[in-house]
């Protein structure tokens, strides 16, 4: 190994960089676990989580506004919930939080395990097409949230096949062609304008998360027509793009170790405990950015009222302190207080959601598709292909 | 004095990691949040309880003194 820097430069968590990234998580955590980067503007990042639980827990000095997402995700607007404060952002949050109990989430599991397993024989029968060989990014980790979730919302099936390409341009093109995303926003924008005014129109009985958006109050009135569109706007980006990466990201790890995709493989009910490893390690979220509202200090660094703070929680869910061998995915850890899904008032609202879509799929992929490993050499992140070679059974 | 389990609502955020670690001591209710179930209150020793407890992300489930019941 070579000698570990001392500092890691203008740190970036997106794109090529998530490449290396654990390295700089390793150097962070030991050297300058509160630094400054250049990147997007300029900010500060936290990076041990108990420094990121303390500012999650503490919205009056780390605030969201004007975004938590750096960069943008395609539109200048503040996105309700997650980019807007107390003491507003509660009635927001109350809408759907209901909808999100494991109770509710559980009437979906049927539907789920029927896609999880129609997904899967797809995978089978294009390797068995290819030489063995399938892109299972595309044939099972992508569209398996977009069926489990559009359904969920209310998006009509024929307009599925839009949906991968307005999250590419916006979540993975925002950072070098920001124009690409802001284009990609303004369609998504189109789109919610236009199916809310429709379904305002025409009226009709839903059962769904659009409808408890259109139809709910906050503060004793009903939604703007804008934060309808918001709310919708963000709900499509958390709701399709980061299940794809975790479900991807965990087949990405099981492609590569043959021994924890047996175990899993074998012992179907150790996939729960192993998605919390998942998300730990290789968690689609690695950062969230914040504004420091007051000065204040951490790790004694001081931090200026009007800096944008990144919390990484990607550094956080590797911090030694925490997690023994914090860099070794071990699939049956019991202490996992991970921080892949934030925590404090903006803990993701999706979570129960994103776990129960990650374990069925899961487990109907490996009790469906034989023994895989890598053919392609892709990288852990991202939702880009991850090619498998498939065995015979 | 004895001692009961309890949730700090202040805190707790419905991430449901109580739920599905113990749910024999732990209820989500209509609202998202987590609840002791009733009669369960003195269960903080219990292994399953006690791991529930190390990962609430929210540290908000906790033990309590309170005054011996009459
Ligand atoms: S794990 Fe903690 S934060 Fe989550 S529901 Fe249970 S008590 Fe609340």
């Amino acid at each position: 190994m070579s000698e570990q820097k001392e500092v890691v430069e203008d740190f970036d968590f997106h794109g090529e960089a998530l490449d290396e990234i654990f390295e700089d998580y390793d150097v962070m955590l030991n050297k300058c676990p509160v630094g400054h980067s250049s990147k997007y503007g300029g900010f500060t990042y936290i990076a041990k989580s108990e420094d990121i639980f303390a500012a999650e827990q503490d919205p009056d000095t780390f605030a969201v506004a004007p975004s938590m997402l750096l960069p943008s995700f395609g539109t200048d607007d503040p996105l309700i919930p997650i980019d807007i404060d107390p003491p507003t952002h509660a009635g927001y949050r109350k809408i759907l939080l209901p909808l999100f109990t494991p109770m509710n989430i559980a009437s979906l599991e049927p539907g789920m395990v029927e896609t999880a397993k129609q997904l899967a024989e797809d995978v089978i029968s294009a390797a068995a097409d290819n030489d063995g060989v399938a892109d299972v990014s595309k044939l099972f980790a992508r569209p398996m949230p977009t069926i489990v979730f559009s359904r969920l919302a209310g998006y009509p099936e024929e307009d599925w096949p839009k949906f991968d390409q307005w999250v590419d341009d916006i979540i993975y093109r925002r950072t070098k062609e920001p124009e690409v995303a802001y284009a990609a926003g303004g369609k998504i924008t189109e789109y919610f304008d236009a199916m809310i005014k429709k379904r305002e129109a025409e009226g009709g009985e839903y059962n769904d998360l659009l409808d408890k958006v259109l139809n709910s109050q906050v503060d004793g009135r009903e939604l703007t027509h804008e934060e309808k569109i918001s709310y919708s706007f963000l709900l499509f980006l958390a709701g399709l793009d980061t299940t794809a990466w975790a479900l991807r990201s965990s087949l990405w790890y099981l492609a590569g170790n043959p021994k924890a995709q047996q175990q899993l493989r074998d012992n179907p009910d150790e996939i729960p405990t192993a998605v919390e490893e998942f998300l730990r390690t290789l968690s689609p979220v690695q950062a969230m950015a914040r504004t420091c509202l007051k000065d204040t200090v951490v790790q004694g660094k001081e931090i200026k009222a009007g800096e944008r703070v990144v919390l990484v929680f990607g550094a956080g869910n590797r911090d030694p302190e925490v997690y023994e061998d914090p860099h070794d995915i071990k699939i049956d850890r019991e202490d996992n207080r991970h921080l892949a899904f934030g925590g404090g008032i903006h803990r993701c609202l999706g979570s129960n959601l994103a776990r129960k879509e990650m374990v069925i799929g899961l487990e109907e992929f490996l009790k469906r598709v034989p023994s895989f490993e890598h053919a392609g050499g892709e990288v852990w992140h991202g939702v880009g292909p991850l090619t498998l070679r498939i065995g015979k059974e | 004095m004895a001692k009961e389990l309890y949730i700090d609502l202040s805190r707790c955020q419905g991430h449901a990691r109580c739920w599905a670690i113990a749910p024999e001591t732990f209820g989500i209710d209509d609202e998202g949040y987590a609840y002791v179930i009733e009669g369960r209150e003195g269960s903080y020793d219990e292994e399953n309880v006690r791991k529930a407890i190390r990962n609430c992300p929210e540290r908000s489930i906790l033990i309590r003194e309170t005054e011996e019941s009459q």
